[in-house]
């Protein structure tokens, strides 16, 4: 029977009261709830404050570039598909400088989970502009305010033809670690966008703000996560954001389409026996 | 007697030159001789002037030639690009209007077969396109080349992708050509080619050598973008991978292809990415994320004519600094340089156990020339392949570790490596300066310790390097130095400036970095005058040894920034000027 202490590796050292502890913790909760083992999860982090989330977490942990992530987890995963992969972006790592990876790993869809620690402001370079600001936004970086519009990670995901799009709050820890728990469990990519309020440096984006300006869609009777043309309606509401699980959808991930011998790639015989070296050798004759 | 013919097929592209001299290029390797091709095409896929060499020898050769001893011109343009590469004593075959307009400077010395090949193919075969097959066969009349070869050729090039009717098709119009021929070209104005037997011997590009060195490495994944000269490594790779449980990533950018390498590589797979030009500058950052991770990555930079886009499909040697001072940060890393097919093959296998031994990245440094030209080489053996994996840690080293540090400090500074999945092996891995557990650890105490201790890794290196190779005579005064493809030209204008009585040696340098100072500085000292060719403006492998060593000898640079690789005669004239 795992714990939540068989994930925690030491104790954390954000800003008290930033959403990510709501994030670390639901980590470690779904990990001992699936009876993951530690040695089989890694964990690949990219740069900003999230960065830091595999330093305190116990299990393989990658600390990558700015906005490479996603491209190291991939690699991770295809290499051995018996891994339980989980990478954790901001929303500067996520959808600024590795917005491209981003766009491709939904339509990839190799089984991994994706978290996005969405605080809507750059944390760790002390609190410029993030892409996920809405028009007019002040910070140190927009001092008259952001004159572009907000980007929209669930959004873009869903017309890339992402699997699994949902959205949680720090705030709402028990819908977190649920769904966290679905997303692992998806067969193809899974993205989480976590609505994470820095106390530090966002002082627009609160808890309140999150709570007033969200409406949860798991709360709502009747909604069917399949339905693609609802979730994009959902979305389209810019005012109230929606949060729960938005969409999924079943099929094969890219791994099950590409590695169809049973043992990962990190097991496979590395040398060629002679017939078959000879048999290419020949086309060169 | 010909002992050594070159053989240019020159049109716009579209014309089926590549394809034409591929098959000749064959013809001429089952008729037991030497090949050498080079490709000079631009970054188009129709309309615009291409032109592609078959150079074949009765010799060993490496490179292409001084000259041109047959032009096989598609159209008007070929003719006067070409007209004054072909040697005395060349032929050009040729639709033959446009012969009267070549100046008679160009035509003499020359012989010109007018061959109505356009005619020809629209009346037979109701579609230009034949003509290329027609001059061929004008060309095996006159080479006196096997066409039961000729048909096995096209039978094996053809035959699976386009079916029957395109090989009768071509081979019959070849057996055109070839009988149109002997009604134009007089029996004295043939040039009757040996034929030998071919034992063992493969005709391969540089690019396909490299896809078999990894697959045979026990590389099983591999990440690229498309980008020329290096996708035949990946399209080589796509279709014999499957067979052998690999897997080939198409991504989104080099970004993300380095950066998925350097993943699955951590996970345990032998892993390897390949690009050129733009893709390489990209490649940087994901180089030092390695190098910091001393996670085993292994890349091929097939050299392609920079800055920026610059000449996609041409040569050049001007990646040389950026490999081996780039990134931004210091950190070990190994850049080889192979000269020949056989190179490139032990190089690849090579680069993936120094990869995994010193657990950093290795850069395969080659060039369009190796990379997509093709040349013959004696039949690989690839009985006795090494695989070396470091001090990668299995499930059972690690049951007696209780306390794993990824990268404990060690006396060579390599440290032992557990993956993913191990238990007992948990590790961090951070792109940040990180403790021996691999945890962020900003002190200075910790960063100098593992500066130091990552730094090291190459010091005890040398067993494991690719010692340059001298050749000719060691008592030479005049030296030169050259790396990766200039090999052939080299050693080819040895041969001339003895035939010159100038006698020359040769340092081929063949690990760029960790750099041998020790070797070159000892060649440098018993020659009177040292020639370094670079395949660059700025003399990229000169200023490099000069940064290793104080030496007073002059280091006279023989440089091409030309879009070309040197012929044998672009270096042994410059030295002859000089001396």
């Amino acid at each position: 029977m795992m714990k939540e202490k068989d994930f925690h590796l030491c104790d954390p050292t954000w800003c008290s009261g930033c959403g990510i502890y709501a994030i670390f913790s639901a980590m470690k909760k779904t990990a001992s709830a699936m009876e993951l083992k530690p040695e089989e999860m890694v964990v690949v982090t990219g740069i900003g404050c999230h960065g830091r989330l595999n330093n305190y977490l116990k299990a393989y942990g990658f600390h990558t570039l700015h906005g490479r992530a996603l491209p190291v987890a991939q690699g991770v995963k295809l290499a051995n598909k018996r891994l339980k992969v989980i990478a954790v972006s901001g929303d500067g790592d996520a959808y600024s400088i590795g917005l491209g990876h981003f766009i491709h790993a939904v339509r990839r869809n190799v089984n991994i989970t994706y978290i996005v620690v969405n605080n809507m402001i750059f944390g760790l370079t002390q609190g410029q502009t993030s892409p996920t600001n809405r028009k007019g936004f002040v910070s140190i970086s927009t001092p008259l305010g952001s004159k572009e519009s907000p980007l929209c990670g669930p959004h873009l995901a869903l017309v890339s033809g992402g699997t699994f799009i949902a959205r949680g709050f720090s705030g709402a820890p028990k819908q977190l670690n649920r769904l966290i728990e679905k997303g692992i469990r998806h067969s193809g990519f899974s993205l989480i966008e976590v609505f994470s309020p820095c106390v530090t440096h966002n002082l627009m984006n609160t808890y309140d703000w999150f709570r007033k300006n969200t409406f949860d869609v798991d709360q709502e009777e009747g909604y069917d996560p399949m339905n693609r043309e609802k979730a994009w309606l959902l979305l389209n509401n810019k005012q109230k954001l929606a949060m729960g699980l938005l969409f999924q959808e079943e099929g094969p991930s890219f791994d099950d389409l590409v590695l169809t011998v049973k043992t990962p790639l990190v097991q496979g015989e590395m040398f060629i026996n002679q017939n078959k070296v000879d048999k290419i050798l020949n086309k060169f004759e | 007697m010909i002992k050594d013919i070159s053989v240019m097929i020159a049109g716009k592209a579209g014309d089926g030159v590549l394809f034409t001299g591929n098959v000749l290029a064959k013809i001429l390797k089952r008729q037991g001789w030497e090949i050498v091709t080079y490709r000079d095409f631009p970054s188009n896929i129709r309309g615009e002037n291409t032109n592609y060499t078959i150079r074949a020898s009765l010799k060993k050769i490496h490179g292409r030639a001084d000259k041109i001893d047959v032009l096989m011109a598609f159209d008007c343009d070929a003719i006067f690009q070409h007209i004054q590469s072909v040697a005395d004593g060349g032929i050009v075959l040729c639709e033959g209007s446009e012969v009267a307009l070549i100046k008679p400077k160009d035509r003499s010395a020359k012989t010109f077969h007018a061959f109505p090949m356009r005619t020809l193919a629209k009346e037979k075969f109701g579609n230009e396109i034949f003509k290329n097959m027609i001059l061929l066969g004008g060309l095996c009349y006159i080479l006196d080349l096997d066409l039961s070869i000729i048909s096995n050729v096209i039978t094996e090039t053809f035959l699976k992708r386009k079916g029957k009717e395109v090989v009768r098709r071509n081979i019959e119009a070849i057996h055109l050509g070839c009988e149109k021929a002997k009604k134009i070209v007089e029996k004295r104005e043939r040039h009757l080619l040996k034929r030998k037997k071919d034992v063992n011997k493969l005709l391969i590009s540089g690019n396909e050598t490299i896809g078999l060195g990894a697959l045979v490495a026990g590389c099983r994944f591999f990440a690229a973008y498309p980008i020329c000269p290096a996708t035949e490594i990946w399209q080589w790779l796509i279709h014999n991978f499957p067979d052998n449980k690999g897997l080939v990533v198409q991504t989104e950018d080099e970004l993300a292809a380095i950066n998925m390498v350097v993943g699955a590589s951590y996970a345990g797979v032998r892993a390897m990415t390949s690009t050129s030009g733009p893709g390489a500058s990209l490649m940087m950052e994901g180089f030092g994320l390695a190098g910091m991770t001393e996670v085993p990555l292994v890349v091929v930079d097939v050299q392609r004519v920079g800055p920026s886009t610059g000449l996609p499909t041409k040569s050049e040697q001007a990646d040389l600094m950026q490999w081996i001072h780039g990134s931004h940060g210091d950190f070990p890393r190994i850049v080889l340089s192979p000269g020949t097919l056989q190179e490139c093959l032990e190089f690849t296998i090579k680069a993936f156990n120094l990869a995994e031994k010193y657990q950093c990245p290795v850069i395969l440094l080659t060039e369009q020339d190796y990379g997509q030209n093709y040349r013959t080489v004696d039949k690989f053996n690839l009985d006795k392949i090494e695989i070396d994996r470091g001090k990668l840690l299995t499930k059972k080293d690690l049951l007696g570790i209780k306390d794993y540090k990824r990268f404990q400090f060690t006396q060579d500074g390599i440290s032992p490596r557990a993956i993913p999945s191990m238990k007992n092996g948990i590790h961090m891995v951070e792109g940040n300066e990180h403790d021996e557990w691999g945890y962020r650890d900003e002190t200075s105490q910790n960063r100098t310790k593992m500066m130091e201790k990552r730094m090291k890794k190459l010091d005890s290196s040398r067993k494991d390097l690719l010692l340059p190779r001298i050749w000719g005579n060691k008592a030479a005064e005049i030296g030169i130095i050259g790396c990766g493809s200039t090999y052939g030209s080299i050693k080819e204008a040895m041969d001339q400036l003895k035939d010159k009585g100038i006698e020359a040696k040769f340092l081929q340098i063949r690990i760029l970095w960790p750099f041998l100072d020790k070797d070159v500085k000892e060649f440098i000292l018993t020659c009177k005058k040292v020639f370094v060719v670079d395949n660059n403006y700025s003399g990229q492998l000169a200023q490099l040894i000069q940064s290793r060593m104080s030496i007073q000898t002059e280091l006279i640079g023989i440089l091409n920034y030309s879009g070309h690789t040197f012929r044998p005669i672009d270096v042994s004239e410059p030295i002859q000027k000089a001396l």
